[in-house]
C-alpha cells in the first residue's frame, strides 16, 4: 500500500532514489539561477552571489566576529529561556492543577498573548537600556507563553483514571504530582520548551536588529546587531546573506536537538 | 468563554512551531477544567466561580499596576493606568488611532491573502502528489528555518522602508503554517471515506472537491489562525524597523519622544485586535466547519 | 459448492491471492491465497475466521478497491476492474461523511456518483427520502453524524448502502462498533431490510463479514470459515435454518450445533490469534 492519497486514488509504484533526486532538483537550479543572475550585475550592485555569502562565511567565521556574535545572541537566548522555563513550568502546573489559580491567571495571561515581544521592546527598552538585560526580558517573555500553554494543557490533560488508580492505591497527592502528573505531562512540557527555545531564537533577532535600528547602531552585540550593521553601514549583502543562513542553521540545530530529547525522555511515546 | 480561551491558547501555541506536528497540539482541546490533584478547600469554593475569580484578578492587576506606578513615581517608565486610558481616548478622538489599526490591518489582509492564494494550491497538490511534494518539500524546509524576522535587513535592500517590506514579512510568515496544514489536512483526509466514495462511482476530481476539501478544512483553519497569530507577532517587528506607519511604527515613535502612556495605549490595542481577530477566526470555523466540535478537530 | 447449472454465479472468484509489500523493507507477505467462491444472486454469505485471517482483504478486493495479485473476480461472469455501483460497500465503521447530514450522507452516491446517471432530480429526492424512511430516520434527516447513537450511524450506512442500489451489498463488520443489545436487534432488522421475506430472485446478494459465530449463523445462507497465514477458505458450511428468522431461532438446537461446528474451525487459531 503506497504513501499518499494519490496513492488511494490511483496506485503506481516509484523507483527508490527518485525521492532525493528531485528533491535536490529545485534548490540546485535556484542557486545555479541565482549565481547566474549575480554575475550579470555591475559591481557596484553590490549584488549577493551564492559563491560570494560562502566566502564572506569563511571570513567572517574565521576572523572570530560570525562566531562571536552567534555566542553572544545564544547566551541571551539561553539566559532568557532558562528565566521563562522555571516561570512557565511552576505557573503551568499551578494553573492546571487549581482552578482557581487558572481562573486568576488565565485573563492576564490572554490579554498579553496578542501583544508581540518586539511591541514589548520598546517598553524594556524605557526600563532596560539597549543591553543585555533588555535582550533578556523579551526572549524570556517570548519564551514564556509556549512553556506556560503547553504546561497548562499537559497538566490538564491527564487521564483522569491515572489518578484515580493512583489514589486507590493510597499514593500521596504530593507523590502523584511528581509520579504522576508530570509524566504524564512531560510530552506537552517539551513540545512547549522545543516551539519556546525557537521563538526566543526569533525574538532574540529581532530585538538585536531592532536596537540596532534605534540606537543608532551602538547596539550591543549579537547576530541580529550584525546583521543591521551589514545592512546600515558595511552595505554587505553577501554577509546579510551569510546571517541568514547561520540563522536558519541555528533554528534547525534546536529543534532537531529537542526531538532527539523528547524521544529520549518519553520513550513510551514513540 | 474558557473553552474559546482554551482553543485559542492551543492555537497560538502552536503558531510558534509553525510544523505540521504542531496540529496535534491543538487537536485534543478539550480543557475541561483542571486536574483534581489538590482537593478542593471551604476558602477556595468562595471563588469558585471563574467569572468571578477572573473579574477579580483583573481588577487586582490593574490595581497593581497602578500602585507600582504611584510608588516608583516614574511616569516615563511607567505610567498610571489613567494615564494610559486619557492617552487611549485621545489618540482615539483624534483619528490617529484608527489610522494606523486601519493601517496595520489592511496590510495583515493582504499578506495573509496573498499568502493563502500561494499556500493552498500548492498544499493540495503537495497533499495529493507525492511527486510534487517531493520536488517541493526539501527547498520549503530548508527555507523555513530562516525566521520572517531575519529576512528583514535583506528586505530593506529589496524593497526599502515603506509598506511593501511590512507585507512581504507577514507574508513570509503566514505562508508556512498555512501550506503545512493543507498538506497535514488533505493527506490526513479519511482514506475510508475517500474509498467510499470510490465504490460510489464518483469521479476522482469530484472526490477531491466533495470529500478531501471538507475533511481537510478543520486543519486548513487551524493554519490561518496559526499563521494569523505569527504575521500579527511578525508586523510589530516589520513595521517597528522597517517602515513609516502602522502600529509597529507608532509604538517606536511615542517610545522615542518618550510619550509612555501612548507607547502603552498602543500596546493595548495591540492586543485588543489581536485577540478580536483570533475570536473571529474561531467564529469563521464554526460557521464553516459546523460538523467539527472543537475537540474534534483533526 | 460450485453452483449448478449454465449460467454464471453472481460473483466468483478464481483462485484469489493477494500479497502486500511492506513499504521500507520490500518484504512481500501473501495476506489471502487460493480463495475459490461462488456466490448466487440473492444469497446471503457471512465471512467468519479469526483477526488477521484476510476477510477485510477479500471484501476490498470484490469491491474492487484492491486488485488480486493473481486469480480473478468476477461479477455476472466480468470481471472486476475497479469500484463500481453494482457493488455497494458499508465500511467498518461506517464511513460517513461526517460534514454532510443525514440526509446528504444517505443521498451522495446519487447526486455525485454514478448510481444517480439518468435520474431526474425529483427522483433522486424520492429515492433519498424513501431510505430514510426504510431506516426509520425520518426526522433526523438534518442531523450531522456526530450528533447520532451508534444504532443510527449504522442505520444512515445501511441507507445510504441500499439507496445507491448496488446488485451486491458488501459489509464489513458493519455491527462490529454496536453493543451487544443494539446488535441484535438489528441482525433482524438487516434481514428484513434485505428481503428475507421476499423470494431469493427479488433478494440482493450479500457478503458480510463478521467475527460474530453466532451473528453468522442467524443472517446467512452459507457461513465461509477462513483460517489465517495465509488467509484461506477453511470451509463453506451451509445454514439450513428456515427463512424467516427471528430472535427465537438462537435457542434451537440446530442453531447451537452450527454455531458449535463453526467455533471448533476456527478455535485453535483464535487461540493462536491472541497468544
Amino acid at each position: 500500500m503506497s504513501d499518499g492519497l494519490a496513492g488511494a486514488l490511483a496506485p503506481r509504484p516509484e523507483p527508490r532514489w527518485a525521492t532525493p533526486a528531485r528533491g535536490a532538483a529545485l534548490p540546485l537550479l535556484l542557486l545555479a539561477a541565482w549565481q547566474a543572475w549575480a554575475t550579470t550585475q555591475p559591481d557596484i550592485t553590490r549584488a549577493p552571489s551564492p559563491v560570494q555569502v560562502a566566502a564572506t562565511f569563511v571570513r567572517l567565521t574565521a576572523s572570530g566576529d560570525l562566531p562571536v556574535s552567534l555566542l553572544q545572541s545564544l547566551g541571551r537566548v539561553l539566559g532568557g529561556f532558562a528565566a521563562a522555563l522555571v516561570l512557565g513550568i511552576v505557573l503551568g502546573i499551578a494553573m492546571g492543577t487549581s482552578r482557581t489559580v487558572r481562573a486568576a491567571v488565565e485573563p492576564i495571561v490572554e490579554s498579553f498573548r496578542p501583544v508581540a515581544p518586539m511591541a514589548v521592546l520598546p517598553i524594556a527598552i524605557l526600563w532596560f537600556g539597549t543591553g543585555t538585560p533588555a535582550a533578556l526580558s523579551i526572549v524570556g517573555y517570548a519564551a514564556f507563553f509556549p512553556l506556560l500553554l503547553n504546561t497548562v494543557h499537559g497538566v490538564s490533560q491527564v487521564d483522569r483514571t491515572l489518578l484515580q488508580a493512583a489514589r486507590t492505591m493510597g499514593v500521596p497527592r504530593l507523590r502523584i504530582l511528581r509520579k504522576v502528573v508530570l509524566p504524564a505531562s512531560l510530552p506537552s512540557i517539551l513540545l512547549g520548551a522545543r516551539l519556546a527555545l525557537g521563538v526566543a531564537w526569533t525574538a532574540i533577532i529581532a530585538a538585536e536588529l531592532a536596537v540596532g535600528a534605534k540606537s543608532g547602531g551602538g547596539g550591543s552585540g549579537g547576530i541580529g546587531a550584525m546583521m543591521f550593521v551589514f545592512y546600515a553601514y558595511s552595505i554587505d549583502l553577501n554577509g546579510i546573506v551569510a546571517c541568514m543562513i547561520v540563522i536558519g542553521l541555528v533554528a534547525l540545530a534546536i529543534d532537531r536537538l529537542f526531538r532527539g530529547l523528547e524521544r529520549r525522555l518519553t520513550p513510551w511515546r514513540h | 468563554m474558557t473553552q474559546s480561551v482554551a482553543e485559542t491558547s492551543a492555537a497560538r501555541l502552536a503558531g510558534t512551531a509553525e510544523t505540521g506536528e504542531a496540529v496535534h497540539a491543538v487537536a485534543p482541546v478539550s480543557l475541561v477544567g483542571t486536574l483534581p490533584v489538590l482537593g478542593p478547600t471551604t476558602a477556595r469554593r468562595v471563588f469558585r466561580h471563574p467569572a468571578v475569580t477572573s473579574a477579580l484578578s483583573f481588577a487586582c492587576f490593574i490595581l497593581a499596576w497602578w500602585a507600582v506606578a504611584v510608588w516608583t513615581a516614574s511616569p516615563i517608565q511607567l505610567p498610571s493606568p489613567p494615564a494610559v486610558a486619557s492617552a487611549l481616548i485621545d489618540l482615539a478622538q483624534d483619528g490617529e488611532l484608527f489610522d494606523n489599526v486601519s493601517v496595520s490591518f489592511v496590510r495583515l489582509l493582504i499578506s495573509m491573502a496573498a499568502a493563502a492564494l500561494l499556500a493552498l494550491p500548492l498544499g493540495f497538490s503537495m497533499g495529493l502528489s507525492e511527486r510534487v511534494n517531493s520536488y517541493v518539500d526539501p527547498l520549503l524546509e530548508m527555507l523555513r528555518p530562516i525566521s520572517g524576522i531575519a529576512w528583514i535587513p535583506l528586505g530593506l535592500f529589496i524593497f526599502g522602508i515603506g509598506g511593501t517590506l511590512p507585507v512581504f514579512i507577514m507574508a513570509y510568515v503566514a505562508f508556512f503554517p498555512m501550506l503545512l496544514n493543507t498538506v497535514a489536512g488533505v493527506r490526513g483526509s479519511d482514506r475510508k471515506l475517500v474509498a467510499a466514495a470510490r465504490t460510489m462511482g464518483v469521479s476522482p476530481l469530484r472526490i477531491v472537491r466533495l470529500v478531501v476539501l471538507p475533511g481537510a478544512l478543520p486543519t486548513i483553519i487551524v493554519g490561518v489562525r496559526i499563521a494569523f497569530a505569527g504575521a500579527w507577532a511578525a508586523i510589530i517587528a516589520a513595521e517597528l524597523i522597517g517602515s513609516p506607519s502602522g502600529l509597529g511604527f507608532a509604538i517606536e515613535w511615542y517610545r522615542e519622544l518618550l510619550m509612555s502612556p501612548n507607547v502603552f495605549a498602543y500596546i493595548i490595542v495591540v492586543s485588543a485586535v489581536g485577540y478580536t481577530c483570533d475570536l473571529l477566526l474561531q467564529l469563521l470555523r464554526r460557521r464553516l466547519t459546523p460538523w467539527a466540535s472543537g475537540a474534534e478537530l483533526a | 459448492m460450485e453452483a449448478p447449472g449454465t449460467t454464471d454465479p453472481k460473483l466468483r472468484l478464481k483462485g484469489v491471492a493477494k500479497a502486500f509489500t511492506a513499504p521500507r523493507t520490500l518484504k512481500r507477505t501473501l495476506a489471502v491465497t487460493g480463495v475459490d467462491l461462488a456466490v448466487e444472486a440473492g444469497e446471503f454469505i457471512c465471512i467468519v475466521g479469526p483477526s488477521g485471517c484476510g476477510k477485510s482483504t477479500v471484501m476490498n478486493m470484490i469491491a474492487g478497491l484492491d486488485m488480486p495479485s493473481s486469480g480473478t473476480i468476477e461479477i455476472n461472469g466480468v470481471p472486476v476492474a475497479g469500484p463500481g455501483a453494482d457493488r455497494g460497500v458499508m465500511f467498518q465503521d461506517y464511513a460517513l461523511f461526517p460534514w454532510l447530514t443525514v440526509e446528504e450522507n444517505i443521498g451522495f452516491g446519487l447526486r455525485n456518483g454514478t448510481p444517480g446517471n439518468g435520474l431526474s432530480r425529483g427522483e433522486v429526492e424520492a429515492r433519498v427520502r424513501e431510505h430514510v424512511e426504510l431506516v426509520q430516520l425520518a426526522g433526523s434527516e438534518t442531523k450531522y453524524p456526530h450528533q447520532l447513537s451508534g444504532g443510527m450511524r449504522q442505520r444512515v450506512a445501511l441507507a445510504r448502502l441500499l439507496a445507491n442500489g448496488p446488485d451486491v451489498l458488501l459489509m464489513d463488520e458493519p455491527l462490529g462498533a454496536l453493543d451487544a443489545q443494539t446488535r441484535l436487534i438489528l441482525q433482524t432488522e438487516l434481514l428484513r431490510i434485505w428481503g428475507e421475506t421476499a423470494p431469493q430472485a427479488a433478494r440482493k446478494t450479500a457478503v458480510f463479514i463478521t467475527h460474530d459465530i453466532e451473528e453468522a449463523v442467524f443472517l446467512a445462507d452459507r457461513v465461509v470459515v477462513m483460517s489465517r497465514h495465509p488467509g484461506r477458505v477453511r470451509a463453506v458450511i451451509p445454514v439450513d435454518l428456515a427463512r424467516p428468522r427471528d430472535e427465537h431461532i438462537r435457542a434451537t438446537p440446530r442453531f447451537g450445533q452450527l454455531s458449535e461446528e463453526i467455533w471448533g474451525l476456527i478455535r485453535a487459531e483464535a487461540y493462536e490469534a491472541i497468544a
